[in-house]
C-alpha cells in the first residue's frame, strides 16, 4: 500500500477506528489523515462502510475501537460540552441537503450561526450584523447571493446544495465532511458542487473529506482518493496516480 | 417431459387459501351479523315507534312555521357567545397543549420517562368529552358560558396535544439533525428549524379544533353552561317551535360559515 505524506499537519487524523453492528464488522482499523486545505475522496461501493464512517468521525454512531482527532480533539474522549464545541467546527453537508424547506436560503445559511448566537436572539430571529454580513457573504461564495430570499424548496438541488456548502461556510468550520454530496445531482450540478468544495479548501485551509461513488469525480476534484471496501482501506493514493485496478479492487464483489 | 408437467413442481401458495376461503367467507358474515344482532338489540331498535312518531314530528314542523323572529338580536347575542367560547376554549386548549405536546413528540422528548405519562395524561384529557367536562364545571363554578369554556379547553388541549405531537413526529430529522449539529441547543433548533416547519401545520390543527368546539359549543348550553344551547334546551322544555326553528337555523347558519371560514384560511395556510 503506498501511503503518501499529507503536505501540512494532518487536520483530521483517523487512527485505527473500528465498528462492529452485532457480528458483522463494519470499519476494520480504519487509518488515514486529511490536511488542512486538503480535499480526500472516499470511495466505494454501497455497504462499504462510508456512511458508517462518516457517523462515527462526529460521533453520530458510537465507534467500537481507535480515535479520531478533529484538529485538536480528541473525539472519543470529549464530554458532552466539547463535543458539541467540536462538532460546530465541522461543516456537514449530506446527500439530501437537509434544508429547512419553508425558510429562505439566507435563513438556512443562518443556521451556520446558530452556535455561537444567544438563544433569545435564534427565538426571535435578531441575528447581529456580523452574523448577516457573514452569512450573506457565503451565499455570495457560493453564488447564491441573488437567491438569498427564496425558499429552500424552491431551488434545484445544485442550488440547494451549494446553499449548504453555505452553510458550513457560515459556520467556520475548518473541517467539512460531505456524504454522497452529488449522489442525487446530475453531472454538471455535481461538477459545480465538487468544484466549490475544493476551492473552499484551498481559500480557507479547510480539510474536506468527501464521499463518492463516480471515480472520475473524485480523480477530478480530490487530492487523494481512499478506497474503502467492506469496511478496510484497500487503496490510499493521490488522485492523479488512481488506476483502472483500484477501481476493480474497490467496486469488486 | 412436457413443459405442463414441468411447470406442476411449484409449491402453490394459493391452493390452501382457495381451499378454505368459503369457510373464511362464512366466519366473516357471522361475525358481522352477530355484531349488528347485538347492537339493534342493545339500542331498542324500533321502526314502529318511529313510524308512530313520525305525525307528531310533522305536526311539529307545521306549528314551528312561520319561525319566530322577535328575539333574533338576543339569539344573536347568544350565537356570538358560542363562537366566542369557542375562541376562548381553545385558546386554552392550545396553552396546555403546547409545553404537554414537546413532551408527548418522540422526536422532542428531553426523556422517555416523560414521553408515557405525557401520552396518558392527554388519552385521559381526549377520553372525556367537553361536554362531561362542563357538567363537572358546571357544578364547581357554576352555570354559564365559563363552565363551558372550561370544559372546551381540557378536553381540545388533548386532541390538540395528540395532533400536534403526530405532526411534529412526521417532520423529516434530516435538517433538525444538521442544525443541531452545528452544537445549536434544543431550544434553538426547536425555535428555528422546527417551528418553521410545522407552524402551518399547527395553525391548520387549531383552526379545526376551533371550527369542531363551535359545533361542540352549540349542545353545551344543554347542561346549563353557555351559549345558544341553554336557549335550544329552553324553546324545546316550552314547546316553542317557531323560536326552536329560529334558533336551530341560526346554528345552521353560524356553523356552515365557520366551517367555511375555517377552511378557507387553512387552504391558504399549509
Amino acid at each position: 500500500m503506498i501511503v503518501t505524506a499529507p503536505p501540512h499537519e494532518p487536520a483530521i487524523r483517523i487512527v485505527g477506528l473500528k465498528k462492529r453492528f452485532g457480528e458483522r464488522i463494519v470499519l476494520d482499523e480504519v487509518s488515514f489523515d486529511v490536511a488542512a486545505g486538503e480535499v480526500v475522496a472516499l470511495l466505494g461501493a454501497s455497504g462499504a462502510g462510508k456512511t458508517t464512517l462518516f457517523r462515527c468521525l462526529t460521533r453520530l454512531a458510537q465507534s467500537d475501537g481507535g480515535q479520531v482527532f478533529l484538529g485538536e480533539h480528541a473525539m472519543r474522549a470529549l464530554d458532552r460540552r466539547q463535543l458539541s464545541r467540536a462538532r460546530s467546527e465541522v461543516g456537514l453537508i449530506f446527500q439530501q441537503f437537509n434544508l429547512i424547506r419553508r425558510l429562505s436560503a439566507l435563513d438556512n445559511v443562518l443556521v451556520g450561526r446558530l452556535g455561537s448566537v444567544p438563544t433569545w436572539r435564534v427565538m426571535l430571529r435578531r441575528f447581529p450584523h456580523r452574523d448577516r454580513q457573514l452569512a450573506l457573504a457565503a451565499l455570495d461564495r457560493v453564488g447564491m447571493l441573488p437567491y438569498a430570499l427564496q425558499r429552500a424548496d424552491s431551488l434545484s438541488g445544485g442550488q440547494q446544495q451549494r446553499v449548504a456548502i453555505a452553510r458550513a461556510l457560515a459556520q467556520c468550520s475548518r473541517f467539512v465532511l460531505a456524504d454522497e454530496p452529488v449522489a442525487s445531482l446530475d453531472p454538471e450540478a455535481a461538477r459545480s458542487v465538487l468544484t466549490i468544495l475544493r476551492d473552499i479548501a484551498r481559500e480557507r485551509m479547510i480539510a474536506v473529506l468527501v464521499s463518492l461513488h463516480q471515480i472520475e469525480f473524485a480523480r477530478q476534484f480530490a487530492d487523494r482518493v481512499i478506497g474503502l471496501r467492506a469496511g478496510r482501506i484497500v487503496a490510499d493514493r493521490p488522485a492523479a496516480l488512481l488506476a483502472e485496478a483500484d477501481h476493480r479492487m474497490i467496486f469488486a464483489t | 417431459m412436457t413443459e405442463r408437467e414441468s411447470a406442476a413442481g411449484y409449491p402453490d401458495p394459493w391452493r390452501s387459501r382457495i381451499r378454505t376461503a368459503p369457510l373464511r367467507f362464512v366466519a366473516t358474515l357471522v361475525f358481522v351479523l352477530g355484531i349488528y344482532g347485538l347492537s339493534l338489540y342493545f339500542v331498542d331498535f324500533d321502526l314502529v315507534r318511529l313510524w308512530g312518531g313520525l305525525p307528531r314530528l310533522a305536526h311539529w314542523a307545521a306549528k314551528a312555521w312561520p319561525p319566530d323572529t322577535h328575539e333574533l338580536s338576543i339569539l344573536s347575542e347568544r350565537a356570538i357567545e358560542t363562537v366566542a367560547m369557542a375562541v376562548v376554549g381553545t385558546t386554552i386548549g392550545v396553552v396546555i397543549a403546547a409545553p404537554c405536546c414537546i413532551l408527548a413528540a418522540r422526536n422532542l422528548t428531553p426523556s422517555r420517562l416523560l414521553y408515557a405519562p405525557a401520552r396518558w395524561f392527554l388519552s385521559i384529557l381526549r377520553g372525556i368529552d367537553s361536554f362531561v367536562f362542563a357538567l363537572l364545571f358546571v357544578a364547581a363554578v357554576g352555570l354559564g358560558p365559563f363552565a363551558g369554556v372550561l370544559g372546551i379547553g381540557l378536553h381540545s388541549a388533548g386532541s390538540i396535544a395528540k395532533l400536534w405531537s403526530e405532526a411534529i413526529e412526521a417532520v423529516e430529522p434530516g435538517p433538525l439533525e444538521a442544525a443541531a449539529l452545528t452544537g445549536a441547543n434544543r431550544l434553538k433548533v426547536i425555535a428555528y428549524a422546527l417551528l418553521p416547519d410545522v407552524l402551518p401545520n399547527l395553525s391548520s390543527i387549531t383552526l379545526y379544533m376551533w371550527e369542531f368546539n363551535v359545533r361542540s359549543s352549540t349542545v353545551l348550553g344543554v347542561v346549563g353552561a353557555g351559549g345558544i344551547g341553554q336557549e335550544l334546551k329552553n324553546s324545546v322544555d316550552l314547546l316553542d317551535f317557531p323560536r326552536l326553528f329560529t334558533i336551530i337555523l341560526i346554528i345552521l347558519v353560524m356553523v356552515t360559515a365557520i366551517d367555511q371560514f375555517s377552511a378557507w384560511l387553512r387552504r391558504r395556510l399549509v
